[in-house]
């Protein structure tokens, strides 16, 4: 490609990398918080003290326990709508892929519902009430869950991308793929994920400060150097994943595709230490600071996602399937999912509204 | 043609069949559940409101959490896996779905995001909002699953029956096809039984409330059974206008799909009957145990109901379009001439189990357009189906196979394909020795082309012409021929 992603694709392959790209970037925000908080989760129950009844004050773990079956469920959910888009753009590598993984790719799904299950048992008074190993092996074993789960998916995409190795790897009935990319590929989105919860759960720590909710003072700074941490790391595992790049994915990333995007997104790293860094000192979060955290964090989403759109690209020879997508777009229904996508969006914010409606009888929960 | 070729994945001694219409049975029950459970909170909270039923509010909330537990977890996660199930089963069958519904399947995305949105906001601030509040956004929530319903609705009765989308390819005529309506308002009056029927479970199990408390609850639980009694009608609806050979397999036609209908059907008039006479008119007291004796019933009619619906299809995935061992129907024609496996690059797994070339090519035949349904020698095995038969008649019955069986699709291969897999039947029926001899007599390979050629490539679902044309397929017309049966 000689033009920025996605303008250099016919218009129906551009409207479709567009959406995926878009929908899935959603997605990554919702995952990234679930992969690391739940990892924070496994590390915080195996060292925390058992709080007593009186509760103390709400720190990351509080949090973090309290919303991580919605985030799940979140996550899940606008994780729908790129695979829907996957099968439209790469219908054989997608489902070529999934077939090549067998049992290996079914697992997820029995292992995303353990983990979801076990999320809800965090919540639980019950859970509360036991030793730090019984807490620490529940959250472990759902980070153990999501983090199969983020392996396969892995997996599953690097496969997708390598037709080579298809005939092979069936003939031989094996259901795991290993290629030099997946560990620092892995390595990257994983440690990547940090920075996002680090940011949402601060956001959230912020609005119960400002509800008078006792935030323990320390939060700001164990969260800015947790974050920076995340970023460091990941910015490590992304250089390692570049050298196992070949010199087209590595064009594409630098040039004209997809640098811009990439620029972006280390800027929105920038931001984001930044941001972090000035929180670092204080014992309350700022509201100014996090939304300079959150630009950055959203640019280095959005750019990053859309690299990793760029190098599929660069690997995967797209030009057969433009009929395919061509005659996807044909297909009617695209005006009423707009005019729903546009209803529902504005029903979900009233959903939000509603929720301010307190009966002054009722006790809130 | 495009390039039809997926790497086809082997379980065993089952079926792929049994592994989608298992998540297939569950997913529908919960999904199902979720969508009546919302209709049954609306009405609980309308009922707590109105101040007549001092118990409905606190049941509606221990409800609610049993309804997210399920439904928001492995109901949504087995959604996602009928995905991934339906990729491993046929990838051509989910692709053309996806292709031709995609912005519908959109639609219903956004419908969901607000069902896990009203539904998550009520969870965790019901508790503490006016009555207003609560029921608008239980009110949402129902109305978003029940749309989830509408437009998966939409593109399942679409497979069965297409209606215009045959001729125009419009998404449209395709969505409010013939079997729409009746299956929507058929799944909507289920989705209320099960709803009622896991309440009555619910009520039971929790130990908060008095007894005269559990009744008063089942008693209101009990009202959303009463839609019970217009499932004949709409059964009667659906029957008419699905295809008529597709209504012949219940109707006797395929002694499976009588069966599993006669479940769905016995099972539904048990749970009907104890809803109209003993719980409404009666008003008689539901214990816990027999709550779940119900609810297992209602599983049995999902289960039976979903089997019939997935088996009446037969020969396609898609009427008319796309048929069960994934081939579609303008494509058999070419088949006929290059082959059904000619180009499947994946090679056999164990190629080295099998003595000849020959064998290896039958392998890959059955690989390629039998083993969606059948298995070699396990369940549907087709050592069982047909290793009786003589030599000869393999080669006629395959050949003619839509004929000899209207529910199995036409063979998609050319006749040295057709000879490959006849060997191997033999073989395998023989034991599989060590040693095999590759048959080779061009005389053979002629009189099965003169069957395929008498056989055509139209359903053996249609009237039996010369040459077996079909009018959705012109172009696979053969010379005329007469029929030799």
């Amino acid at each position: 490609m000689d033009r920025m992603l996605p303008f250099g694709l016919p218009g129906p392959t551009a409207f479709y990398v567009s959406l995926y790209v878009a929908t899935l970037a959603v997605h990554v925000v919702f995952m990234n918080y679930v992969l690391a908080g739940v990892g924070y989760l496994a590390v915080a129950s195996f060292r925390g003290k058992r709080k007593g009844a009186d509760g103390g004050p709400v720190e990351l773990s509080d949090v973090l326990r309290d919303w991580m079956p919605f985030a799940t469920s979140a996550a899940i959910t606008a994780g729908v709508a790129p695979l829907l888009f996957v099968q439209i753009l790469y219908r054989k590598e997608f489902y070529t892929a999934n077939l090549l993984l067998f049992h290996r790719w079914m697992a997820i799904l029995p292992l995303l519902i353990v983990g979801f299950y076990l999320l809800y048992l965090l919540k639980t008074p019950w859970i509360g009430g036991q030793s730090a190993v019984v807490r620490g092996v529940v959250a472990l074993g759902a980070l153990a869950c999501f983090s199969f789960t983020g392996l396969s998916w892995t997996e599953n995409h690097l496969l997708s991308t390598d037709r080579a190795s298809w005939p092979g790897l069936y003939e031989r009935g094996s259901m795991v793929y290993y290629h030099p990319q997946l560990l620092p590929r892995l390595g990257m989105w994983a440690v990547g994920a940090i920075p996002t919860m680090c940011a949402l759960a601060a956001w959230q720590m912020y609005y119960l400060q400002r509800k008078g909710a006792g935030v323990d003072p320390r939060q700001p700074r164990n969260l800015a150097r947790l974050a920076i941490a995340g970023v460091l790391l990941s910015v490590a595992c992304g250089a390692a994943y570049w050298r196992q790049l070949d010199a087209s994915a590595q064009g594409h990333i630098v040039g004209k595709a997809a640098g811009p995007y990439f620029a972006a997104a280390c800027f929105g790293l920038v931001l984001q230490v930044g941001s972090w860094l000035a929180h670092a000192p204080r014992s309350d979060f700022r509201r100014q600071a996090l939304m300079v955290c959150t630009l950055g964090l959203a640019l280095t989403i959005a750019g990053m996602t859309a690299v990793r759109e760029a190098i599929r690209l660069s690997v995967i020879d797209v030009s057969p399937l433009y009929a395919q997508h061509a005659d996807a777009a044909r297909k009617g229904g695209l005006v009423v999912f707009v005019v729903f996508f546009l209803v529902n969006a504005g029903l979900i914010g009233w959903c939000l509204c509603l929720t301010r409606k307190r009966s002054e009888s009722a006790t809130v929960e | 043609m495009q390039d039809i070729s997926y790497p086809i994945n082997d379980f065993g001694p089952v079926i792929k069949g049994m592994v989608i219409g298992g998540l297939g049975i569950f997913h529908v029950f919960l999904a199902q559940f979720a969508i009546g459970g919302g209709m049954l909170m609306c009405y609980f909270q309308w009922l707590a409101q109105k101040g007549r039923s001092a118990p409905a509010r606190r049941f509606l909330d221990g409800y609610f959490k049993v309804l997210v537990l399920v439904s928001f977890v492995a109901g949504a996660l087995t959604g996602v896996g009928m995905w991934f199930t339906t990729i491993q089963i046929s990838p051509r069958t989910i692709g053309v779905m996806v292709e031709e519904f995609h912005w519908i399947w959109a639609t219903e995305w956004t419908f969901f995001c607000l069902e896990i949105a009203a539904g998550y906001a009520f969870y965790r601030c019901g508790k503490g909002l006016t009555d207003g509040a609560r029921m608008t956004l239980l009110m949402l929530y129902t109305v978003a699953a029940w749309f989830s319903l509408f437009w998966i609705n939409g593109i399942l009765s679409w497979q069965l029956t297409p209606g215009g989308w045959t001729h125009d390819r419009s998404v449209w005529s395709g969505f409010f096809n013939p079997s729409f309506w009746p299956s929507l308002l058929f799944r909507t009056i289920v989705s209320l039984t099960i709803a009622s029927l896991a309440a009555c479970v619910v009520i039971n199990a929790i130990g908060a409330f008095t007894r005269e408390e559990r009744a008063e609850l089942i008693r209101r639980a009990a009202n959303c059974l009463a839609p019970m009694v217009l499932m004949p009608l709409l059964g009667v609806w659906y029957l008419a206008v699905i295809p008529e050979d597709s209504r012949s397999w219940v109707q006797g036609g395929s002694a499976a799909m009588t069966m599993f209908m006669g479940i769905s059907v016995a099972a539904s008039v048990l749970i009907g009957g104890y809803a109209l006479v003993g719980l409404i008119w009666q008003r008689l007291y539901v214990s816990g145990a027999t709550a779940t004796l119900l609810l297992s019933l209602a599983f049995g009619a999902t289960a039976g109901g979903e089997f019939v619906r997935e088996g009446v299809r037969k020969p396609f995935t898609v009427r008319e379009y796309l048929y069960s061992n994934a081939v579609k129907a303008d494509e058999l024609a070419a088949l006929r001439r290059s082959g059904g496996v000619t180009a499947d690059p994946f090679p056999l797994r164990n190629a080295g189990a099998y003595p000849t070339e020959q064998l290896r090519l039958g392998a890959k035949v059955f690989r390629f357009q039998c083993s969606v349904c059948h298995t070699m020698s396990g369940v549907n095995g087709l050592t069982h189906l047909a290793g009786t038969w003589t030599t000869e008649q393999k080669r006629m019955n395959i050949a003619k196979l839509q004929h000899t069986k209207p529910f199995m699709p036409p063979f998609a291969g050319n006749a040295e394909e057709l000879e490959a897999l006849v060997q191997l039947l033999e073989w395998q029926t023989a034991g599989r020795p060590g040693r095999w001899d590759q048959s080779t007599d061009r005389a053979v390979i002629r009189e099965v082309q003169e069957w395929l050629d008498e056989a055509g490539t139209a359903p053996g679902t249609e009237p039996h012409t010369v040459g077996g044309a079909s009018p959705a397929s012109p172009d696979t017309r053969q010379p005329g021929k007469q029929e030799g049966r």
